[in-house]
């Protein structure tokens, strides 16, 4: 927590600005990468979205309030990037993976940095069949180790309900995945 | 912090062993490198004209705005001579011309001042002079004529005498 206030601190200070942004960087950066990647699937856009979400860290650190941790933050902007890149995309090429997940599937598998075996492709389906908040919440919590405060900061929603989405969304996965076997 | 370290150190492998998603070699140091090419830019060396001190600076702007204006306000003072004396020139030449007949227009055309300092140039040149030449002029007839006819009573004076005493 320290390290973070003292980051913070860092960052605000526009002589230590850049040597705070490159340990921010060498922090955050593989982390926010793969929160990204999970939500536009593949990783040219992932790479694109990255960049764009610490250009607007960077931009935007000065009006970093502090009401949230740094970490939260960040992965809101990261969180808020991703839904605008889609949203955008979905204006040019009319594809949704929230509600066609045909193109979620065929997004992930014309990606050339997607190898996964038949159970991983499995997976990715039946995630892919869960609603938008629960496919949200399982990766947060699941492959983001994100705890369900920091989830309810970034997307806004209630503790209890992203638990009662979690259970569930685990649940289901359990279930397809038992059944496939 | 040591949970959060193993859990990035960790990411990659789980994301590649769970959803098969992968990334190319050393992506990470390269989007490391990009993202801080643009946003933090080369600092330039700041242009300032007034790299010296203040107690120096401050007098040769000064008089750089002095020689600036100094120079503004000869070259509009120039002009305006330069003007007056055209003026002055046209009016003569003019005048050379048709001086008697087109006087009144002329008149209307230059200022007051002007045809004032010209009617007292006038009257100088034209007139007291003249009239002192003319004046000259009538003497020296005059002193010519009492010559020559003082040296012809002499003659004719002489040529009688002659003739007499020889007759």
């Amino acid at each position: 927590m320290n390290q973070e206030v003292e980051l913070i601190k860092n960052l605000k200070n526009p002589k230590l600005k850049n040597k705070a942004f490159k340990d921010l960087l060498d922090i955050y950066q593989e982390r926010l990468y793969w929160h990204i990647r999970k939500i536009v699937i593949t990783h040219d856009n992932a790479n694109d979205v990255l960049q764009e979400t610490f250009i607007r860290i960077f931009n935007g650190i000065n009006n970093f309030k502090e009401k949230s941790s740094l970490h939260t933050w960040m992965y809101r902007i990261a969180y808020n990037e991703s839904i605008r890149f889609l949203d955008k995309n979905k204006i040019k090429t009319s594809v949704s993976i929230n509600q066609d997940n045909n193109a979620y599937l065929k997004n992930l598998t014309q990606d050339i940095f997607f190898n996964g075996n038949e159970l991983q492709l499995k997976l990715n389906e039946i995630i892919s069949e869960l609603s938008s908040k629960q496919q949200r919440v399982f990766q947060m919590k699941y492959f983001d180790d994100l705890s369900f405060h920091q989830i309810s900061d970034i997307l806004n929603i209630s503790e209890n309900t992203l638990k009662s989405s979690y259970y569930s969304a685990v649940k289901t996965i359990e279930d397809k995945i038992l059944a496939a076997c | 912090m040591k949970k959060s370290n193993q859990h990035k150190a960790d990411i990659s492998r789980l994301h590649k062993d769970k959803l098969g998603m992968a990334v190319p070699e050393d992506f990470f140091a390269k989007s490391k490198a990009n993202i801080l090419n643009k946003v933090i830019k080369p600092e330039k060396p700041k242009q300032s004209i007034f790299w010296l001190k203040p107690i120096i600076a401050y007098p040769m702007a000064a008089s750089i705005i002095l020689a600036i204006a100094l120079i503004f306000w000869m070259q509009n003072n120039n002009t305006k001579n330069n003007n007056q004396i055209t003026n002055t020139e046209n009016i003569e030449l003019w005048n050379s011309d048709s001086l008697d007949s087109d006087f009144l227009i002329s008149s209307l055309m230059i200022s007051d001042t002007e045809m004032d300092n010209y009617l007292d140039r006038y009257i100088l040149n034209k007139i007291v002079i003249e009239t002192e030449l003319y004046e000259q002029q009538l003497e020296n007839i005059f002193i010519n004529s009492v010559l020559i006819e003082d040296s012809l009573i002499n003659n004719y004076i002489d040529k009688s005498l002659i003739e007499n005493i020889v007759l």
